[in-house]
């Protein structure tokens, strides 16, 4: 068994409830006549030098929440707890999770230079009391996580002589441990362990989504000096990655970012990114959640290497295309520098690491207003209304419609923003500082400002991920095709049969349904797609966040989209009630009959430039595709997908489950298709021995 | 020119180099009891009724149609060295009309593959050859006699076309299909390897036998001699393999 499996064993095993509260509590206590911000900052020291550490048998990168764990009297407990409520809580609408730290800065300061760095902008703002308490603020969190360091050191010194522990690993660790109290991190081994012990530290902090970002760029220097040196070897990198990997929780999404592509253009692949992506591909666990950068100066070899990670079932990594993320952000106004030097957050949010408060989005679902527009504004499945108050019937063109649709939406995205911002912006930001999130912004640190009080290079931004664009352009291609052009149906008989769900009305829905779709390169269907984005991307565009930053839209509503379906009612795609919508940026499942070509040419006929949040298209590909020769020609795939100016793919090996499951509910697996040399078929069309045979086949692969 | 086609494949990978579309020409002059696309072996539509539902297959499509279609994935074409493939049924049967595409296609920088059993006068083959970039020939026995009572045609008209194709120059593939009962015995591989390399062939594609064609013969209502023929064994395509490779350099589809 190789280490980071039986770390893995270890790191799986029960432990006990989590109880940060407890810890920030006692921080808090010592300094209870504190100004409210340093009493946080005091809850947050108290967390980082008071919870428990715990080093696994295997470890030998360290940093877990297993100590954490208060076990004595309740009442403590529960005291705590209560006392920490009532102080109340940033949340994700007010930018808590969702961040990448400049681990860059971190890395070439250490913790001495950062305490250094703090000093320094304490002795410039000296006149502001203000910044000054801030400062304060970020230098006692700052010494608490010193302590957290200086806990794992004394613990792995603690452990010598045990059974059980390895005492080469444990001086390991606590050489990692000590040299990061002193000294900025000189080794690479030094820097992921300086790297994870942030991570830990936010996950002490309860924060989610918290993105490791562009880990082959910050790390490189500190690698290809071991390297040169002679000090590590490849296969060590990726045994002290999986190491690190091993102990992301399965629960959390944390992005990790590889390749790109430097401000000259060229490739920003090294050694490091094939390393991490060895790491993220033998560990094989959802926790990690990874994104290559790809651009047209991608090395072959690296795309291919992806993919048959992406093939081995794991689906990661995620392909980003640089050739659109990069102009996406820059239409945003940031500086060139920064953007080339983008990461994400959560699943696939562009994000600037260091520059910018977290990250905050939300839903906004468009099908419910083509049903405003059919009903006189008032929906027929929640107790909501649009503006519309036209008749259906008055409605006597498909520009007329596109009209009343565009009103809508309009008034639609101008609340979701004014109710965004309430919310944002409704408390005082300068009474939920983050003292040690703002450690990890260089500029933060020079203004003496919080991360979310003005700290940050730039503003907050947050993204609106839309929902349903493939139901969205099918409805509207429908409704084109058979009430205006085939006026083989009138707007109020539409409406009434989406009303019954097509009750009574079959042969109008077979109609709808036989209407051109969106993914299958026909215009007709596409261009609503090209619409949808087009029209919702300026009217986001007209609205600001409290802070003065910018609202991107992302078209990346995973799961969501089966949630949603479930609220809305038939749509005139001939979709009936309570179906999923179309997810993320997908055409609708199971209506691009054409093939994964024609699909991508509809998918890439959107201008994503104007999506500065991001994209996810999913496509599904039986396992020989991720073979030989064959692997090659889906790599092409990716780049005539990208240089036509597609922003994302996430692919997906169809996996034995899936093929098992299909056939026993062919419903749900309309598109799964069977290729052989000059044949091919629909998979759920075969005879169950037949539909044997390939599992069998696909046994052997 | 218009001509009867089955469907258009986009995205066909496993049909010779990079992505590909397959043009399926609907018609065929042979009846191999084993085929895989019976829907194509009439000239006129079909319907295949699926237990979801009735589907036809069989449309006359004209040239520019077809045309425009095939150009739609040209961008995949350029980046993954692929191209079109003239597939069926057989090509050969609508050698004018798809001479007409062909000259097209050509013209427009996109590589051609014809896919062919090779059973027709030599004048169709001979018509599409300026604009063939590669022949996928389907080699399924040596046997003159097998050919006529299992096929059902003249194996001297597909070996004349061979020849005449091979001496000019022309760059083919020769397919075999792996048909239990039918070639894949000791005997008949060793007069099919014999015949090849007369031909002075030096490498093959070896095609497993696979009955995933079933569903359509149930929705067309016909029999299939070979609904219950399991896929062949590792094994066994081992063994043909390796009987293959004492003559040639031997690629197997997986
Ligand atoms: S030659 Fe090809 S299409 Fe014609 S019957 Fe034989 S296998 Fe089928």
């Amino acid at each position: 068994m190789k280490l980071y499996e039986a770390l893995r064993e270890e790191f799986t095993a029960p432990r006990g409830k989590f109880t940060p509260a407890y810890y920030r509590f006692l921080g808090m206590r010592e300094h209870i006549r504190a100004p409210l911000p340093l009493l946080r900052a005091y809850g947050v020291a108290g967390l980082f030098s008071y919870a428990g550490t715990h080093i696994h048998k295997n470890d030998l990168i360290v940093g877990c929440l297993r100590g954490a764990s208060y076990v004595g009297p309740q009442e403590v407990l529960e005291h705590a707890n209560r006392f920490l409520a009532s102080l109340g809580k940033r949340e994700f609408w007010t930018n808590d999770s969702h961040f990448a730290p400049d681990y860059a800065y971190i890395l070439t300061r250490g913790l001495p230079g950062l305490h250094e760095d703090i000093e320094n902008s304490r002795a410039v703002h000296a006149a502001d009391p203000d910044r000054l308490q801030t400062l304060e603020g970020m230098t006692v969190a700052l010494q608490g996580f010193g302590r957290l360091i200086a806990n794992y050191a004394a613990a792995a010194e603690g452990l010598f002589g045990l059974d059980d522990y390895d005492e080469d690993r444990l001086s390991f660790i606590s050489k990692n441990c000590r040299a990061l109290l002193c000294a900025a991190p000189s080794t690479f081994a030094e820097g992921l362990q300086l790297v994870w012990f942030c991570h830990t530290a936010f996950m002490l902090e309860e924060r989610g989504a918290m993105a490791l970002g562009r880990m082959d760029q910050y790390l490189y220097p500190l690698y290809a000096a071991d390297i040169a040196a002679g000090r590590l070897t490849d296969e060590e990198a990726v045994e002290l990655l999986c190491n690190t990997f091993t102990k992301i929780p399965t629960s959390d999404v944390v992005n990790i970012c590889i390749g790109g592509t430097e401000t000259d253009g060229s490739t920003s692949v090294n050694g490091l990114s094939r390393c991490i992506l060895q790491a993220v591909r033998a560990c094989n666990a959802p926790g990690p959640n990874l994104s290559a950068r790809i651009s047209k100066e991608t090395p072959e070899d690296f795309l291919l290497a992806c993919l048959e990670s992406i093939g081995t079932g794991l689906g990661y990594p995620a392909l980003m295309n640089d050739e659109v993320n990069i102009p996406a952000l820059l239409r945003m106004g940031y500086e060139k520098e920064d953007v080339y030097n983008y990461c994400m957050v959560g699943c696939i949010e562009n994000f600037l690491a260091g520059q910018q408060p977290a990250w905050s989005d939300g839903r906004f679902d468009v099908p419910r207003f083509i049903d405003y527009v059919l009903n006189g504004g008032i929906s027929t499945y929640n107790n909501s209304v649009g503006i519309t108050r036209t008749d259906a019937d008055s409605i006597s063109s498909m520009k007329d419609f596109m009209s009343l649709l565009e009103a809508e939406l309009s008034v639609g995205a101008a609340e979701y923003c004014a109710s965004f911002n309430a919310k944002n912006g409704g408390i005082r930001q300068d009474a939920f500082p983050s003292p040690f999130l703002s450690c990890f912004c260089r500029e933060c640190v020079e203004r003496g400002l919080d991360i979310n009080n003005g700290g940050t290079k730039y503003p907050s931004a947050h993204g609106a991920v839309l929902m349903g664009v493939g139901t969205t352009a099918d409805s509207l291609a429908a409704i084109e095709k058979v009430v205006f052009t085939d006026r083989a149906a009138t707007l109020s008989e539409l409406r009434d049969a989406l009303a019954a769900n097509f009750e009574g009305y079959e042969d109008l829905q077979k109609m709808l349904l036989a209407a051109p779709k969106y993914g299958n390169n026909d215009d007709f269907a596409d261009k609503y797609a090209v619409w949808f984005l087009d029209f919702l991307a300026g009217e986001f565009d007209r609205f600001r966040t409290p802070d003065n930053g910018r609202f991107y839209i992302a078209m990346a509503a995973n799961v969501q989209n089966i949630y949603a379906g479930r609220r809305i009612g038939a749509t005139p795609d001939g979709r009936k009630a309570g179906e999923p919508l179309s997810d993320a940026a997908s055409p609708t499942y199971g209506r691009d009959t054409r093939g994964a070509t024609s699909t991508l040419l509809s998918v890439s006929k959107p201008d994503y430039t104007k999506v500065a949040c991001g994209t996810v298209i999913n496509q599904k590909f039986s396992p020989s595709m991720f073979e030989g020769d064959k692997l090659k020609k889906l790599a092409a795939l990716v780049r005539t997908y990208f240089a036509r100016g597609g922003q994302e793919i996430q692919m997906n090996a169809t996996s034995r489950e899936i093929l098992l499951d299909a056939m026993d509910h062919p419903e749900k697996y309309p598109t799964l298709v069977v290729r052989v040399s000059g044949f091919s078929e629909y998979y759920v069309r075969l005879a169950r021995e037949v539909q044997l045979d390939i599992l069998s086949r696909t046994q052997h692969e | 020119m218009d001509a009867n086609i089955a469907n258009i494949q986009h995205f066909s990978v496993g049909d010779g180099d990079g992505i590909r579309a397959t043009l399926f020409f609907k018609g065929c002059n042979l009846r191999c009891p084993w085929c895989h696309n019976p829907e194509t072996l009439s000239a006129a539509p079909v319907t295949l009724n699926y237990p979801a539902g009735a589907q036809i297959c069989g449309r006359r499509m004209t040239e520019d149609a077809i045309f425009a279609e095939l150009t739609e994935d040209a961008d995949f074409y350029r980046e993954s060295g692929g191209g079109v493939t003239f597939s069926g049924g057989e090509v050969l049967l609508q050698a004018a009309a798809a001479a007409k595409l062909a000259a097209r296609l050509k013209a427009a920088g996109i590589s051609l593959f014809i896919d062919t059993a090779g059973y027709a006068p030599f004048s169709a083959v001979e018509a599409l050859i300026p604009f063939a970039d590669a022949w996928l020939w389907d080699y399924k026995t040596a046997s003159p006699q097998k050919f006529r009572d299992t096929v059902g045609g003249d194996l001297s008209l597909v070996e004349e076309n061979l020849q005449k194709l091979l001496s000019e120059g022309a760059s083919v593939r020769i397919r075999i299909p792996l048909i239990p009962g039918f070639n894949t015995a000791e005997e008949d591989v060793s007069l099919i390897c014999a015949r090849l390399k007369e031909f002075g062939i030096t490498k093959v594609d070896l095609l497993p036998f696979h009955r995933l064609g079933s569903g359509k013969y149930e929705a067309l209502g016909l029999a299939y001699a070979y609904r219950e023929t399991p896929p062949q064994t590792a094994e066994e395509k081992s063994r043909l393999r390796k009987l293959y490779e004492n003559y040639f350099t031997v690629t197997m589809e997986s």
